[in-house]
């Protein structure tokens, strides 16, 4: 009996021990015959990093999520979450999973009876920290939950998905529908989450949601990966100011017109410590897709 | 804990199916008994107690039934609620064995079960109503019984509410939307274009048809009178296996299949 049990031991050690990842490799996706969402996408993202995925309207952010948690299958190449295959939908998977869509669903349950009935799919789910959560995203409903506005209702799946503790968290516009002082709440509450173990993939278009709370940024595009690169090495790759005329002396990889003057963009040559515009970023990447692929793919310097 | 099944898992997932849409279910259950109950004292006062029996128990048992199966699995008519049911930590398998078990048996359970108190408590009043002292007292107590479940009518409409039944839960993953009427004009589509076909083929072979009954037998005007020409007994048991077990195993198999497959 011992060595069973010490096999199971190591079983459970090594499910719960080992790296976390999610591997995209050449993974292609269309709805039909005629529109290619993805083509030979390949993109590794460790643990540890919030990534936000950010894409135009249509640009495919929610079906690459999708794909993530095995509801939608690649029409090529594949997704592994944790050397796992999430076409399957084992449960063993969808534990260590969750997806908050951009529209949420909830049942016509009171908040203890949905934990009641949805809790037990979870085994790490943590009921103390969801009534926790609840109060600090300022969810208090005696009634139904169908009852509720939309923001209070996404608030509360917000709440329990954190609560359910998977290692993997995709939300896909999570911050839709809330007000200014939720998605200020939101974004704490995402950080005092986020550990070594755990991978959350935040999917928008709301860029500016998003700032202080990413570490490393997706950009995809016309079903091509633009960029991805952490805050850092984009900080130490370009530079991002606002001036009143645009300089002769700086090749500028992007540059908008704002109140007073211009923003601009370029590669940061010289070691300038600027704050990374993630609404600049992704305009200058979408729309200079060949220039940000020279500037990122010239050699790391002191890159995470 | 097993990734096929795991019979905590199990209870947790059926837990959550009958109380999740509780509305729904229980609003569908109380429609149905209470159509039993409108129906069945309805034509028992147009037409007597055995067409009302049998009416009412067809109408509660297979539109009852088939409503149900076509939301038991109808997860996919907004993208909230289908990712919801396709990420829930549960098996494929224990998704399908829940649609089964609350279809193919708590469903009838419940049904059968009221429907049997319903024509007790009917066949009763019609029995303590009737004159002892009348002569005819006895035929007329014996001519109004229970609705027997074993009887060759309750056998037929068995069969038939496993293959409604395992059509609309397989239907409910095709269609997202208005699966029940989709799936029903769907049936009796391919049910009008087998006997329109069977007729066709009927012609080929035999010169004069009066009608033809897909997969039983083809009336022949015989001068004054109607000949019959049945099925012959080998095929008439290959018909049966099939109806009895083939296409439901192949609807139900199938429904999980399509399970395991749904993309939304």
């Amino acid at each position: 009996m011992d060595h069973i049990w010490i096999l199971s031991s190591f079983a459970v050690y090594y499910i719960t021990n080992t790296l976390l990842m999610i591997a995209i490799q050449n993974f292609s996706f269309q709805y039909n015959r005629k529109k290619v969402l993805y083509n030979n996408l390949s993109l590794t993202l460790p643990e540890g990093f919030i990534y936000g995925l950010l894409g135009k309207n249509g640009a495919g952010k929610s079906t690459l999520l999708k794909n993530m948690v095995g509801m939608l299958f690649p029409t090529r190449g594949s997704i592994r979450v944790n050397e796992r295959d999430p076409k399957k939908r084992t449960p063993s998977f969808l534990q260590n999973i969750y997806l908050i869509p951009e529209e949420v669903y909830v049942p016509a349950l009171t908040i203890q009876r949905y934990v009641s009935l949805f809790s037990p799919f979870y085994p790490l789910f943590d009921r103390n920290a969801f009534y926790k959560y609840l109060e600090e995203l300022e969810v208090k409903h005696a009634g139904k939950l169908n009852t509720m506005s939309f923001g209070q209702q996404k608030k509360f799946i917000i709440a329990f998905a954190l609560a359910c503790n998977t290692r993997v968290l995709l939300l896909d516009e999570p911050t839709n529908g809330l007000d200014i002082p939720s998605k200020s709440q939101f974004r704490k509450l995402i950080a005092s989450i986020m550990n070594d173990e755990r991978i959350i993939f935040i999917s928008t278009h709301q860029i500016r949601d998003l700032d202080n709370l990413i570490d490393r940024v997706v950009i995809v595009d016309n079903g091509e990966l633009l960029l991805h690169a952490s805050m850092s090495e984009i900080s130490e790759r370009l530079s991002f100011r606002k001036v009143k005329e645009l300089p002769a002396d700086i090749e500028i990889f992007y540059s908008e017109d704002t109140l007073g003057g211009k923003s601009i963009v370029y590669e940061n040559k010289t070691d300038e410590d600027t704050r990374v515009n993630l609404e600049q970023l992704f305009d200058a990447v979408t729309q200079q897709p060949a220039s940000a692929k020279t500037i990122f793919s010239k050699p790391k310097k002191s890159f995470q | 804990m097993s990734d096929i099944f795991s019979f905590s898992r199990f209870i947790a997932l059926l837990r959550k199916n009958l109380f999740e849409r509780p509305v729904q279910l229980a609003g569908l259950m109380l429609l149905t008994l209470a159509l039993v109950l409108i129906s069945y004292s309805i034509v028992k006062a147009v037409s007597g107690y055995e067409d009302a029996q049998l009416i009412s128990y067809m109408i509660g048992f297979l539109g009852g039934g088939c409503f149900l199966s076509s939301f038991l699995l109808g997860y996919f008519n907004s993208p909230a609620l289908g990712s919801s049911f396709l990420t829930l930590p549960a098996s494929t398998f224990e998704k399908w064995l829940s649609a089964v078990i609350i279809c193919g048996f708590l469903f009838p359970a419940i049904f059968i079960g009221f429907f049997h108190l319903v024509d007790m408590i009917f066949v009763n009043a019609y029995h303590s109503s009737l004159n002892p002292k009348d002569p005819f007292f006895q035929n007329k107590y014996d001519s109004v019984r229970t609705f027997s479940f074993d009887s060759v009518i309750a056998e037929d409409s068995y069969r038939m509410y496993v293959i409604f039944v395992g059509s609309m839960l397989l239907g409910s993953l095709y269609f997202n939307r208005g699966a029940f009427i989709k799936v029903g004009l769907l049936v009796c589509g391919l049910y009008i274009g087998g006997v329109l076909l069977n007729e066709a083929i009927a012609h080929v072979y035999f010169d004069r048809v009066d009608r033809a009954l897909p997969y039983l037998c083809v009336f022949i005007p015989v001068g004054t009178e109607m000949g019959k020409v049945m099925l012959p007994i080998n095929a008439s048991a290959n018909v049966d296996i099939s109806m009895r077990f083939v296409i439901p195993a192949i609807l139900w198999i199938t429904t999980f299949i399509r399970l395991r497959e749904k993309e939304f």
